[in-house]
């Protein structure tokens, strides 16, 4: 989205005051847009204040933390509360169970809605157009409160703590197929039919043609889904009931309210600073691929 | 017969089949986990159905009873008035639209008459002797209202404000999407945890900010008035960037040269705006706001967190008595019965506004 704007009101007027003749306007749009940019450029920055907050917090000594923590400003700087969350118990597993449950759901996700959404997109068949209107209707439907007989199915199947009833629940996203749907129908006829007229298959033309074609909108679908399970709370917390098997955002909230934790701001905000750093990098390296696919999402309905 | 228009029809015939084949995953995990549960808390929620025993007993309404009803009540004029005073405004609003003929009349007055309805059925409430069967109940979708009312035009309005702000081409805009944007994908437990210690009274930057102005320190989250203030400020610094992301895209997809059009016309910036920019928002706008009542109305994590419904049952909401009763209090039957009227609300509030929008569009 970066690197291909569409053209915007400003880029137009700025476009336009590059002649000579309006040099005056051409002036008054600078001061505007430099006036506009410090003011965005502070916005951002108080905007990030609590998340800095987090990153001094985690890398101040906690008895300095004690005597003054309403500062923007490292308290004796020191790595030891990372380090010693790190090596906690507790934190590796839950880390593993994140990876776990956020990696198949990824994964299962991207692949249910690619599949569901190249037969909506390219495929004719009976029953498409109301089958279509169900699933978007799916999107209505308030998945997170229904976790009561969601409970029930997997308690009395004794699927309580175990990674399937963590995952499987989330992998039908009717939004994935949703964005999925709208790439393959914008794909040109040609490219299949000239595989067809090859005597290629459905199979074929989906793995070999559709999939290395979609590549943007799976990378975006996966980052989402991605995000949204890695920070999924209510279903984790109700369906884990041995901390063996919480999730990272679980097992943080829970030592939330330990009194321990109040003494320790450092030790507490290094926790917080392990739980989102994984996602703060997939932020940073895939912004991009993130940002389009929520646009694509906003696409036609 | 040429050989493409061959191939085309072998391959409709053939499509069923592999349609059902690529369809088969998505379909089968959406029936049992998405529609499965639903109609399965329909059915448990005529039941007495206890969750140790895992045995439905007394097939009936009272689940409902119990969540709805009560004994003992008084009408009052005064009773919820911050409630019905501007639902008595917009009622006026849509009258006088109404009768200056604006839209189909006989749809207005049924509008008119239901909101009518509603503020004198707000006036009903359990007298000096009387109560609700559930209190708590009442005070959750009170809450949940509250939430959502209060929520959902913040993080409209500054999602498209910041969208404004950013759609412009450069690295600087990128990087300030970026900034905006960041706080998505943080987990409810790290928000939580930073803005429990921003709101701190005697260690939060909050006490400190608002001391420099010569505030006394206030426990934002321990008072029962400015507690969901408190929690949609954090929702909305959390979630808007969000929006902000939607607005963007939906600003890009504008035709650049309406607004030249328009600036031929002598429009200027306002009028651009209003006439050019609202309207070609219209679906994403749609889009955000039905996602963000589905969101709003199921809110829960950052509230149990930061107040855990408190003080008292102050900020209690729905997601989180359905969860107490359910689990802690293992009454599924009453728990699933909540969920669906959740899921009635939802519907409702979603299907209005896709009726709203489309009206306008005709």
């Amino acid at each position: 989205m970066s690197t291909a704007p569409a053209p915007t009101i400003t880029e137009r007027t700025t476009r336009e005051d590059a002649t000579p003749r309006r040099s005056r306007t051409a002036r008054r749009f600078t001061i505007g847009a430099s006036m506009l940019h410090l003011f965005l450029g502070v916005a951002a920055i108080v905007w990030l204040v609590p998340v800095i907050w987090m990153f001094v917090l985690a890398t101040s000594d906690n008895d300095l933390l004690q005597l003054d923590s309403q500062t923007l400003l490292p308290q004796g700087f020191t790595l030891q509360n990372l380090i010693g969350e790190l090596s906690n118990s507790e934190l590796p597993r839950w880390f593993l169970n994140s990876l776990i449950v956020t990696g198949v759901t990824t994964i299962g996700t991207v692949v249910c809605s690619a599949m569901a959404g190249y037969a909506f997109g390219r495929l004719d068949f009976r029953f498409k157009e109301p089958l279509f209107i169900v699933t978007l209707a799916g999107l209505m439907v308030p998945r997170e409160a229904m976790f009561i007989p969601l409970y029930l199915m997997f308690s009395s199947a004794g699927q309580l703590n175990t990674y399937p009833a963590m995952f499987l629940p989330r992998i039908a996203l009717p939004l994935g197929v949703f964005i999925m749907t709208q790439f393959f129908r914008a794909v040109p006829r040609e490219l299949e039919e000239a595989a067809r007229i090859d005597g290629a298959g459905h199979r074929r033309i989906f793995t070999r043609i559709m999939l290395p074609l979609a590549r943007p909108a799976i990378a975006a679908l996966a980052i989402f889904a991605f995000v949204q399970s890695w920070n999924d709370y209510l279903w984790p917390l109700v369906v884990a009931t041995q901390p063996d098997y919480y999730t990272l955002t679980v097992g943080l909230a829970q030592q939330q309210a330990s009194f321990e934790a109040a003494r320790s701001l450092g030790d507490l905000m290094s926790r917080g600073v392990i739980g989102s750093l994984p996602l703060i990098v997939v932020f940073l390296l895939f912004q991009r691929q993130l940002v389009r696919g929520i646009s694509l999402a906003s696409g036609e309905k | 017969m040429s050989q493409a228009s061959a191939i085309r029809r072998r391959s409709r015939t053939g499509d069923t089949r592999a349609a059902l084949l690529f369809l088969l995953p998505f379909s089968v995990l959406a029936l049992v986990f998405i529609l499965y549960p639903v109609v399965q808390a329909l059915y448990m929620g005529f039941f007495d159905w206890d969750l140790l025993t895992q045995r439905a007993q007394n097939f009936g309404l009272q689940n409902y009873v119990t969540m709805l009803g009560g004994h003992g009540f008084v009408w009052s004029a005064t009773h919820m008035l911050t409630w019905r005073v501007p639902l008595l405004v917009v009622a006026a609003v849509v009258a006088v639209g109404a009768l200056r003929g604006r839209g189909r009349p006989l749809r207005a007055g049924v509008v008119v008459l239901l909101l009518l309805g509603l503020v004198v059925a707000l006036g009903f409430h359990p007298g000096p002797q009387g109560s609700w069967n559930d209190p708590r109940f009442w005070a959750a979708l009170q809450h949940t209202i509250e939430f959502t009312v209060i929520s959902t035009p913040l993080l409209l309005a500054l999602g498209l404000a910041m969208a404004l702000a950013v759609n412009r081409p450069g690295r600087a805009a990128s990087w300030y999407r970026g900034a905006f944007f960041l706080p998505y994908v943080l987990p409810v437990s790290v928000v939580t945890l930073i803005w429990i210690y921003l709101y701190n009274p005697s260690r939060g930057l909050f006490a400190s900010v608002t001391s420099a102005f010569g505030v006394e320190p206030i426990d934002y989250l321990n008072s029962s008035a400015l507690a969901i203030p408190a929690v949609v400020l954090t929702t909305v610094w959390w979630t808007v960037g969000f929006n902000m992301v939607l607005f963007v895209a939906g600003l890009q997809d504008i035709e650049p040269s309406l607004y030249e059009a328009a600036s031929l016309d002598g429009a200027g910036r306002v009028q651009s705006f209003l006439n050019i920019t609202l309207p070609g928002l219209r679906r994403v706008m749609l889009l955000v706001l039905v996602t963000q009542v589905v969101a709003s109305f199921q809110v829960f994590g950052q509230i149990y967190l930061m107040t855990r419904g408190g003080p008292g049952d102050s900020s209690l909401v729905l997601i989180q008595h359905i969860y107490q009763s359910g689990i802690r209090d293992s009454d599924l039957g009453y728990a699933s019965a909540m969920s669906i009227v959740l899921l009635v609300l939802i519907l409702a509030v979603s299907l209005v506004q896709l009726r709203f929008f489309k009206e306008d569009d005709a």
